[in-house]
């Protein structure tokens, strides 16, 4: 014990590695936190200091109104929060629903299909967009939350995932129900979905991250100011020329809110284990 | 009678479990096969958006355009997409395995395990805020009078030099690389973490009471077994980096030059979806594909023969 307390060369030089990273991660994020609340001469003034001079909330209602006073920020925040929501939904119902049939029915073609679902974890939603956009045009479906969350109902990696954890469920439970007269359907959203939480809390929040993140889709499909989605609108907020630093962070720090709260609330979540690998659709 | 009766309830539970897995054999059908196939047959078409007349068919000509290299000079050229999306991706993913590895091991070792627990969350805090924010922010770090001068500048002592981090070709490659590794970086140290502590702490005890040094344990106990979690580790972040965009588009439309970012993906967002060659944009999409199947496939290979037993 007394050997592993040494301070040694070798413990300083990891610590100051750490302590480098560690502003390194953080500094840009206590960036945007500051400068949200500062007017535009002090976030540009060399060199920069990192307290407000005062709060500045000009900067939150230039963010939230726009600059052309339309508030389309709110429209559009709510546009990404329902189709995040959506997604995350239908994600695990199909998920499991597919996952609980894959881990315990046997049926001709099971594994063929399982192999099948798999495979498509190897196309990249950036390979298909250009046939999917096509797909949108000809039904019509451009500007509609139809179009935003249809290619994205479920994931490759939410079926794998329901089915290994399904897999390692007792049969016996199942068969209880049914000597009880359950019905089979009856059995997966009484006993199978309400026994899934930690598999439903990880697919959830990959589901809603992976969309509350996505640009590209929505900007094939949302040509309308008002069907736009909250990265979208922070791009375009961005380039408009009159907006300020100040304005474009916190824009920036309120479109992460949803996610700060997500993160502080569930971390374990996000840092355990399976959480991070990300699904498919980024 | 009871045999009958049995081979009843197994067809039927046969019905209802096929019944459950029908809804996602048609999403995948119709949003996965279906488009690549798609892709691929468009790729050998003049497909254009706005016309009504059937499209030409060209066989490999769209192909042969990609890349003719006599059009690898133009700004917009797939040879220089392909080169953009080549250095970015082992400009980042390089940096970040080894750094993220480094970073593992010095705090799998650290005793605390509060202090453990902080770093994690801190390191991972920049993996939450979206692709567009983190560019965001780093866009006004790297304005000229940013914090991105004043910090190198402090540290290279190079007062008022601008290191014109979004016009400068070179330096806008930097800065895609430096938002897409901060921005990363913690997930993969979770990655890495998490594969370091599958390795038993007995074999750890073993070695140092043989008497080996703190880097022999790491360059011939960890490393070894910890190959398999780098194998997919260095696949997992080449493979996100194939599939940039958000960062090169705010760059872009921000005004920095966009020869030198037009990754492969933003050159199909142009073509296909700003200029309507949709033909031409799916030969592109086709060799995105190729690239990550060829990839996947080398991890899926190496990771099955270099199964490690403890």
């Amino acid at each position: 014990m007394q050997i592993s307390k040494k301070i040694s060369v070798n413990n300083i030089v990891v610590w100051i590695v750490l302590a480098v990273m560690l502003l390194f991660t953080l500094t840009p994020i206590i960036f945007m936190i500051s400068a949200s609340m500062m007017e535009r001469n002090q976030i540009m003034r060399m060199p920069f200091s990192w307290i407000p001079e005062s709060f500045n909330s000009e900067n939150f209602i230039k963010a939230v109104a726009g600059n052309d006073q339309t508030f389309i920020f709110v429209r559009n925040l709510s546009n990404s929060l329902f189709v995040s929501i959506t997604v995350a939904i239908t994600t695990v119902l199909i998920a499991s629903l597919t996952g609980y049939g894959l881990a315990k029915f046997r049926f001709r073609g099971r594994n063929t299909i399982f192999i099948m679902i798999m495979a498509t974890m190897m196309i990249p939603f950036e390979a298909i967009m250009i046939p999917l956009y096509m797909v949108v045009m000809m039904l019509r479906i451009q500007n509609t939350y139809t179009g935003l969350i249809l290619p994205f109902l479920v994931s490759a990696f939410g079926v794998f995932q329901m089915r290994q954890y399904l897999t390692t469920f007792p049969t016996e439970f199942l068969d209880a129900a049914r000597v009880d007269g359950m019905g089979e359907f009856g059995i997966y959203w009484r006993i199978v979905l309400p026994n899934c939480m930690p598999v439903i809390a990880t697919l959830s929040i990959l589901s809603f991250r992976s969309q509350w993140d996505n640009l590209l889709w929505p900007l094939l499909v949302s040509q309308s100011e008002k069907m736009k989605t909250i990265p979208q609108y922070i791009s375009s907020f961005a380039l408009e020329r009159n907006t300020d630093e100040g304005a474009m962070m916190a824009a920036a720090l309120l479109a992460s809110i949803p996610m700060f709260v997500l993160f502080m609330s569930l971390t374990k979540y996000f840092i355990g284990g399976s959480a991070v690998y990300e699904s498919r659709k980024g | 009678m009871g045999m009958k009766k049995y081979r009843g309830i197994e067809k039927k539970q046969a019905r209802w479990g096929f019944l459950f897995v029908v809804p996602s054999l048609l999403f995948f059908s119709l949003f996965s096969f279906y488009p690549i196939i798609n892709a691929f047959y468009t790729s050998f078409f003049d497909k254009r958006a706005l016309s009504k007349a059937p499209p030409a068919f060209l066989g490999l000509g769209n192909y042969i355009r990609l890349f003719d290299p006599n059009r690898a000079a133009s700004e917009l050229s797939f040879l220089n997409s392909l080169r953009a999306t080549l250095v970015f991706t082992v400009g980042t993913f390089v940096p970040l395995l080894i750094i993220s590895l480094l970073l593992a091991v010095f705090i799998s070792n650290l005793g605390s395990r509060k202090a453990k627990k902080f770093l994690q969350i801190a390191y991972y805090t920049p993996a939450i805020l979206s692709s567009v924010v983190a560019a965001t922010i780093w866009m006004i770090i790297f304005d000229p009078r940013g914090l991105g001068n004043q910090w190198v500048n402090a540290l290279m002592n190079t007062p008022g030099v601008d290191h014109r981090w979004l016009v400068d070709p070179v330096m806008e490659q930097v800065s895609t690389m430096v938002i897409y590794f901060w921005k990363y970086i913690g997930y993969f140290v979770i990655l890495f973490i998490t594969g370091l502590a599958s390795i038993p702490p007995t074999i750890y005890e073993a070695a140092t009471i043989d008497g080996a040094g703190k880097g022999q344990v790491f360059w011939r106990i960890t490393l070894p077994l910890l190959k398999p979690t780098v194998v997919l580790v260095s696949v997992m972040a080449m493979l996100q980096c194939l599939k940039t965009f958000s960062t090169q588009y705010m760059l872009y439309t921000n005004g920095a030059p966009r020869a030198p970012i037009n990754v492969i993906t933003f050159n199909i967002y142009i073509t296909g979806i700003q200029q309507q060659y949709l033909g031409r944009a799916s030969a592109m999409s086709v060799v995105l594909f190729i690239l990550m199947l060829m990839l996947t496939l080398l991890q899926f290979k190496t990771t099955k023969s270099e199964q490690v037993e403890y």
